[in-house]
Order: C-alpha cells, then sequence, then structure tokens
C-alpha cells in the first residue's frame, strides 16, 4: 500500500513539472529544454535553506520559487534572441553548466555528494513523513500548479501566447509585447518547476545531481508530448502514464540497474512514436467553439463596432503618419533612399512598383519592424521614431504582411479576439486580481470579434481553424484581424494578390468604407486595375527611389513609368 | 613557456578530435538540415563495437574498427529510414526531428548500457610516449591528428570530384532547388547519414584507446560536434573544421586560467556566447 502512494507522490511531483513545462513548450512553443536544471534549483534551494538555516516552512519553498524564477530569465535572453533549433541546443548547454555548477560548488551544495537530511514538512507533532502523509502535501502543491497554469491558459494572456507561437512577428503587428510574454512565461514556468523541486527535497529527504540530469528533462518532455502540447490536461495525463507504465518492470525478473535503463528506453520509444503517429498528442488542443471560455452568443449594438471601425478624425483629411527623407541600408546595399509619404485620413495610398522596389521595407520602417538609417517618422507631430512594433499598434498604426502570416493553429475569431486593444487579460497581474474584470471584458470582446467577423462576411466559419480557410477567407481574415487592432493607420502589404475578380469585388469595397470612416490607409498593389479603383495618391518605386508621386491618372498616363514597370 | 606550447600541442589534438566530429555532424546536419541528436549515442555504440571485437574478442584493432565503422554507418542509416524519413514524409516542422532525436538518443544511450554493461571499457594498445623539443605526445594523439588529416582529405576529394560528392553539395547549397533539378534527395540523404556516422566511428574509437568507452561519451561528442558546426558556420564544412580546432585551442589554453574541473564547461559556454552573439557562424562568408 505504502507503494501506491509513493507512486502516487511521484505523479504530483511530474504532474506538476509537466503542466510547467507545457506552459514553455505547448503553449508558448519556446522549446528551452532546460527544466530539470529548474527543478534542480528548486530542489537544493529549498535543502540548503532548511539544512543550514533551519528556515521554517513556507520561507524555502518560496525562496525556491523566486530563485527559480530569476534564473529562469537568464535562460530566457536566450530565447528573445534565438528561436528553433539554436533555443534547444543553447537551453540544453545551459541545462549542463548549472548542472556544473551545483556540482562544483561542494561547500554549498555538497558536491557529487548532494545534500541529505532535509527535514519533512511537519505541524506540530504531525509529521509528513509516510507516503500516505506526504501525498496530502504533494495533491495540494499540484492542485496549486494546475490552477495556476489553468488560470493562464484559459485567458486572453493564454491565448497571446499561442499567438506568439504561431507567429512571432504577427503577434508583434497586433500589439502583443513579446519581451513580456516571454519573461513572465519563463519565470512562472521555473516557479512551478521549483515547487515540484522543494517537493522532491522534503520528500526524499535528499537531493543530488544525479536526479535532474538532461534524461530527466527529456522524461518530461514526453510526458509533455504523449499527452498533448497545448493541452493541460494532456501534460497530466502523460505523466500519470509515464510515471505508472515503468513501475510494471518492476513485475520482471530482472536486475534494477537494466530495469532502470528499460525505463528510459520505454521513455524514448514512447516519445519517438508520438512524434510519428500522434504528433498531437493524446488529448489535443481544444479547437472549435472550446477555444473559447466565455459564450459568444452575447448581443451587442452596432454603435461600438463603429468606433473600433471609424478613424478618430471628423470629415476632414488630415495628415496622421508621416515619414521624411526616410533611408535604409543593409550592410553596403540601399533598399530604400529618401523616402517622404503623408498618409492621411479618409485617403487610400498606393505604393506600386516593381519588385526589389523597397515597398516593403518602407512598410517595415514605417510600423517599427525596421530601424531607419536615416530620417524622421512622425505620428500626428509627434516622433515614433525608435518605437517598438507593438507599440505602435497601441498609438494606431498597424499593419499586414504579404505572406499573411496567420495564427494557423487556432480558430477564425481567435485571429480576431487576439488582435484587439487594452485587454486587460494580456496582464498577468489582472487574471490573478481582477478576474471579473477579464471575464466581462472578454466577453464584450467576443462580440466584438464577431462583428467585425460580419463585417468582412467570416462570421459563419467563426470556430472553424484558420489553417482550413481557403485563399480568399485568409485574406479577409487578414483584413478582420488588422481591423481589430483599432488603428486609425492601416497598411496592407499586397491584399488582393492571388485573389480572382470575385473575391476582389468583396474586398474592395470594404478598403473603401475604412477610408470613407476616416481610416488612413496604405495599401502596397501590383494589380493596377486595383490601384485606379481606389487609391487617391500614388507612389512609384524603384530601386529604393521615388520616382513618382500623383494621382492614378496621372502616373498612368506617364509612358517611362510604363516602360520601367513593364520592363 | 614550455607550459603554453604543450596547451598550444594539446589544444591541436583535440582540435582534431572535435573537427572531426563536427565533419560527420555538419555533413548530416548542412545536407539535410536535421539536428540529429542522435549522433551522439552512435559515436557510443561505435566505441562499444570496437571494445567488443578487438578488446573483448581480441581480434586486431583494424578489425575492430572496421566493425565500428560499419555499425555506426548502419545505426545512422537506420535512423534516417525509420525515425526522420517517417517525419519528414508527416511534413513536420523543423523542430519536430530533433525532439524526436532527443527520444532517440536516450533509446540508444540506454540501450548501450544495457547490451555492454555501464562501466568503462578500456583496450590496451601499445602507445609509445614521445617529445617534441618541451612538448610531449603519445602515440594516440599522432592517430587521432593524422586519422583527421586523412578523412578530411578524402572527404573533400570525393565531395569535389564524384557525382554523389557534387550531389550532397548541391543539396547543401539549397535543398529545394538540388530536387527541382532532379537530384534524388533520398538518396542523398541516405548517404550522408551513412557517411557522416562512419566518419564519426573513428574518432569513437580513438576515446576508446585514449580514455576508454563510457555510456556518456556521446554526449560530449555531439555537443562538441555541433560546436564546431556552429562557430564555424552552418552549410560549410572547412568551417567545422575551423570551429573545432578553435573551440579545441580555446578548451585547452583556458586550462592557463581556469581550475581544471571546469574544463568540461568551457565548451558550452562558448556555444553559449556563440549562439547568442554570432548565431550565423565566424566563418559563414568564407565558403563563397
Amino acid at each position: 500500500m505504502e507503494y501506491i502512494y509513493h507512486v502516487a507522490v511521484l505523479f504530483c511531483l511530474y504532474a506538476i513539472l509537466a503542466t510547467s513545462f507545457n506552459l514553455l513548450v505547448g503553449f508558448a512553443g519556446l522549446f528551452a529544454l532546460s527544466h530539470a536544471a529548474l527543478y534542480a534549483i528548486g530542489a537544493y534551494t529549498t535543502a540548503i535553506l532548511t539544512t543550514t538555516l533551519g528556515l521554517p516552512f513556507p520561507v524555502p519553498l518560496i525562496a525556491s520559487i523566486l530563485f527559480a524564477a530569476l534564473l529562469s530569465i537568464v535562460i530566457a535572453v536566450p530565447a528573445l534572441r534565438v528561436s528553433g533549433h539554436y533555443l534547444v541546443i543553447v537551453s540544453l548547454a545551459l541545462q549542463v553548466i548549472v548542472l556544473q555548477v551545483i556540482v562544483n560548488w561542494k561547500s554549498l551544495t555538497g558536491g557529487t555528494d548532494g545534500i541529505s537530511g532535509v527535514p519533512t514538512y511537519s505541524f506540530g507533532s504531525f509529521a509528513l513523513d509516510t507516503p500516505a502523509r506526504f501525498l496530502i502535501a504533494a495533491m495540494l502543491g499540484l492542485a496549486a500548479c494546475y490552477w495556476v497554469a489553468w488560470r493562464l491558459t484559459r485567458s486572453p494572456f493564454g491565448r497571446a501566447l499561442r499567438a506568439m507561437r504561431e507567429n512571432e512577428s504577427a503577434a508583434q503587428s497586433v500589439g502583443l509585447d513579446i519581451l513580456y510574454m516571454k519573461v513572465s512565461v519563463f519565470a512562472i514556468s521555473a516557479g512551478l518547476a521549483a515547487v515540484a523541486g522543494s517537493l522532491f527535497a522534503r520528500y526524499f529527504s535528499y537531493v543530488g545531481a544525479d536526479s535532474f540530469s538532461i534524461n530527466e528533462t527529456i522524461y518530461i518532455l514526453a510526458m509533455v508530448i504523449l499527452g498533448g502540447t497545448g493541452n493541460l490536461r494532456g501534460a497530466v495525463l502523460g505523466a500519470a502514464i509515464l510515471v505508472v507504465l515503468p513501475e510494471l518492470l518492476k513485475f520482471l525478473p530482472m536486475p534494477v540497474d537494466i530495469a532502470d535503463k528499460m525505463r528510459l528506453i520505454i521513455y524514448g520509444c514512447v516519445l519517438m512514436a508520438v512524434l510519428v503517429f500522434r504528433p498531437q498528442g493524446l488529448l489535443p488542443e481544444l479547437r472549435g467553439k472550446k477555444a473559447m471560455f466565455v459564450q459568444t452568443d452575447a448581443e451587442r449594438d452596432e454603435a461600438d463596432t463603429a468606433k473600433l471601425l471609424d478613424g478618430e478624425t471628423g470629415a476632414t483629411s488630415e495628415t496622421v503618419l508621416e515619414g521624411r527623407n526616410l533611408c535604409k541600408r543593409f550592410g553596403g546595399i540601399t533598399a530604400i533612399s529618401d523616402f517622404s509619404i503623408a498618409l492621411r485620413s479618409h485617403r487610400i495610398t498606393g505604393l506600386i512598383g516593381p519588385n526589389g522596389a523597397g515597398k516593403t521595407t518602407a512598410f517595415n520602417l514605417l510600423t517599427g519592424f525596421l530601424k531607419p538609417t536615416d530620417g524622421q517618422i512622425d505620428l500626428r507631430g509627434k516622433s515614433i521614431l525608435g518605437k517598438k512594433p507593438h507599440h505602435l499598434v497601441a498609438s494606431g498604426v498597424a499593419r499586414s504582411f504579404q505572406d499573411l502570416r496567420l495564427f494557423t493553429n487556432m480558430t477564425v475569431i481567435e485571429n480576431v479576439v487576439v488582435a484587439l486593444p487594452n485587454q486587460a487579460g494580456h496582464r498577468i497581474s489582472n487574471l490573478f486580481l481582477k478576474p471579473l474584470t477579464v471575464r466581462a471584458q472578454e466577453r464584450e470582446n467576443t462580440a466584438l470579434a464577431m462583428q467585425i467577423l460580419r463585417f468582412v462576411e467570416l462570421d459563419g466559419k467563426a470556430h472553424e481553424t484558420a489553417a482550413d480557410l481557403s485563399y480568399a477567407e485568409e485574406k479577409l481574415l487578414v483584413v478582420a484581424r488588422l481591423l481589430a487592432t483599432g488603428a486609425e493607420v492601416l497598411l496592407f502589404d499586397e491584399p488582393m494578390s492571388g485573389l480572382d475578380q470575385t473575391t476582389l469585388r468583396e474586398i474592395l469595397p470594404v478598403l473603401r468604407r475604412l477610408a470613407e470612416r476616416g481610416k488612413a490607409i496604405c495599401i502596397i498593389e501590383h494589380n493596377l486595375d486595383v490601384i485606379t479603383g481606389i487609391c487617391d495618391e500614388v507612389f512609384f518605386l524603384d530601386e529604393g527611389r521615388t520616382m513618382a508621386v500623383g494621382s492614378p491618372a496621372e502616373l498612368m498616363s506617364d509612358p517611362e513609368l510604363a516602360e520601367r514597370y513593364f520592363k | 613557456m614550455d607550459l603554453f606550447l604543450q596547451l598550444l600541442a594539446n589544444g591541436l589534438i583535440n582540435g582534431s578530435h572535435y573537427a572531426l566530429l563536427g565533419l560527420g555532424f555538419g555533413l548530416i546536419f548542412s545536407t539535410t538540415r536535421i539536428v540529429h541528436f542522435a549522433y551522439g549515442p552512435i559515436v557510443t555504440f561505435a566505441a562499444y563495437t570496437a571494445w567488443l571485437i578487438s578488446g573483448s574478442m581480441g581480434l586486431p584493432l583494424i578489425v575492430g574498427i572496421a566493425g565500428a565503422v560499419l555499425v555506426a554507418a548502419l545505426l545512422g542509416t537506420g535512423s534516417y529510414l525509420t525515425l526522420y524519413r517517417a517525419l519528414e514524409r508527416n511534413g513536420a516542422p523543423p523542430l519536430i526531428p530533433l525532439i524526436a532525436s532527443l527520444g532517440l538518443t536516450i533509446v540508444l544511450e540506454n540501450l548501450v548500457g544495457v547490451l555492454f554493461g555501464t562501466g568503462v571499457r578500456t583496450l590496451d594498445v601499445d602507445s609509445s610516449v614521445h617529445f617534441l623539443g618541451p612538448v610531449f605526445f603519445t602515440s594516440i594523439h599522432v592517430w587521432q591528428v593524422v586519422s583527421f588529416v586523412v578523412i578530411a582529405v578524402a572527404l573533400g576529394a570525393f565531395l569535389r570530384r564524384t557525382r554523389y560528392g557534387r550531389a550532397i553539395l548541391a543539396m547543401t547549397d539549397d535543398p529545394e532547388m538540388a530536387r527541382v533539378i532532379g537530384i534524388d534527395t533520398l538518396k542523398v540523404s541516405i548517404i550522408v547519414f551513412a557517411l557522416g556516422s562512419a566518419i564519426s566511428a573513428v574518432p569513437a574509437v580513438m576515446v576508446l584507446l585514449k580514455d576508454g568507452a563510457s555510456t556518456h561519451m556521446g554526449f560530449a561528442a555531439v555537443f562538441m560536434g555541433f560546436v564546431a558546426v556552429i562557430v564555424g558556420g552552418v552549410g560549410s564544412l572547412r568551417g567545422a573544421i575551423a570551429g573545432g580546432y578553435l573551440v579545441g585551442l580555446v578548451e585547452s589554453l583556458g586550462l592557463w586560467q581556469i581550475p581544471t574541473e571546469w574544463q568540461g564547461s568551457i565548451s558550452f559556454v562558448v556555444l553559449f556566447l556563440m549562439i547568442m552573439l554570432r548565431p550565423q557562424g565566424l566563418f559563414s562568408m568564407a565558403r563563397k
């Protein structure tokens, strides 16, 4: 019986680890494989504080959480600079370095001998000194950690995390603060892992570096991937299976060290098999209506949508965004030089020119995705030079991408909701301190997103996954997502390319209506019919220089430009 | 000064070792873009195979080396055909093969333990000590340098002179384009997995002769291979060689100032700094 309680305690520890790792790997898409090192930090901090300083509960636990969270920021730094393969390898290297420091810092950590004699929890005469009693603490720990993870992921913040995972630059382009999200998800994930570490130290009353090797990280990773990345219950299920399954090996006659190796072989095989045969895991990420955490049938009057879709200016046209003498060089190559543009409300401005003319570079400069080598950018007369893309979105300048960059593994409505401005639920503190505000706002935002989808006539597909849309529908969703930002300056990078005439006739009036409502619109376009159809003013760029500015009719009648364009 | 010369020589010897590991790993990585982490335990497997043949069974070392090369090539090809190929067919995102490779790594590493036991396995060979002025080295050190030079020259000739070699280079440049112009990328992938793994068997045997084989040796091997490739710049085999030597020298000369117990960490710190500061590698422009 004791044995079963022991396995149950192990399950609780690994369920905490898998849940916290799932936040990082499954929701944020950050494959930083140094989780066992953070687990180790939690365990060692508790062990050292209890054995050398004799600090009482809950001081060591809190210290473990804080210290691991602090250290995780060191790991977050690479994650801000590199991604993919590089992040995996660099985090594995960090895991090795942390373990090496633990082993070599003998005076503090006992080196390879580890630290023994860590006292278990005791309250008066009641000590949690048997597996059955300790299970109470382990279950409380798991419940608390799971609740924190649940609160984080079933929230606007969790949705923003997934958007960042799907496409980081698109997440920035809808106003999400990548730095804040990465650092905080690292810190929370590490803090939760440290809870498991602290429990580990108390339960085994011993910590040694062997328990926190890279194999341990891969073991936890296998749980997350088996259960289902991006599904909280999945990680817990994965932990349950991978803790219990190898215990069955104990019933086979084989030496202990072989059994231990067989256990690891099983984990490795499970990891590979899941990736090949069921990459989404046993419990896939929630989709469709289940992806939402409030009902979507809430009613809402038109007025508020109008507020979002309207520009802030009155009936007259005035300059909103102005770039002067902008110049961008990459090494020796000049992508664009001496580019000056003024985007006015109620107006649609077009950028045309052959490929490589510098049109997209101009967009990148105006929206903060690139820093100009030279020149000035003003928004309503105030310089916005050097501001980050998400700041500019908040100030009212947003853009779309030529290659769409939708959040493909999220639903259509999620793609729109995530872009809505000023969401209290994007801040972690609000999720825990102002849950009711967050919920009420979420209800409003969901209804608002529905209205925007209705505006582009995608409301029928609101709960479908973006990946399943047709190309034309994807283009409409790009427009809807950009509108959701509520920005008054909207820059569209080739919104019409690849569309047939019928769909064109659907999108063109949408843009015109937006301009009529006071937005300042800029589009990059190759289709001259579109340009002549909707633009008030056209810039012709070639080889990074502005060749001509004027009304579409003026530019079309210039034979030299026509020759350049069609050369 | 004598210490400096000795550390320099050690750096060059270790550098040859790392360069060879980098060459094998880099060949696979730059051609297929798969981060074949299981390269590590395959190195371990090769070392234990050589021990089994030449130590346990008492056959000549050359037979042991041949066996190690064969086993490594088979395991490398096998992992491509069974695991990575299946993932490629599924259209898995680029990170997934690496994650799967981590799974394969713990399977192979523990399989070594189950099959051969966990203790360190050594092979006694006649290793004479030589002096060159104040610098001391053993004949195994000489073999390490010689084996690297021979393999590097042979590989260079193979890549430039033969049809398959040129196909490999083409795929390294641009896998999509290689496919478009009619190169059989499946065949090329199989060849690089076989060749890269076979190359790794040589440094594996050298470790067996020098320090003995242990189940954990593969981890250091794949990391050093990766470091060499990253330092040199992905896609450049010459870069991988330069990277291997650079890491060998930094690690060895670092001993001048850094206590020995930290030597193992130096390469990880180098890797960390490289990826953070210059992920495109030091010599990424050198190839053109």
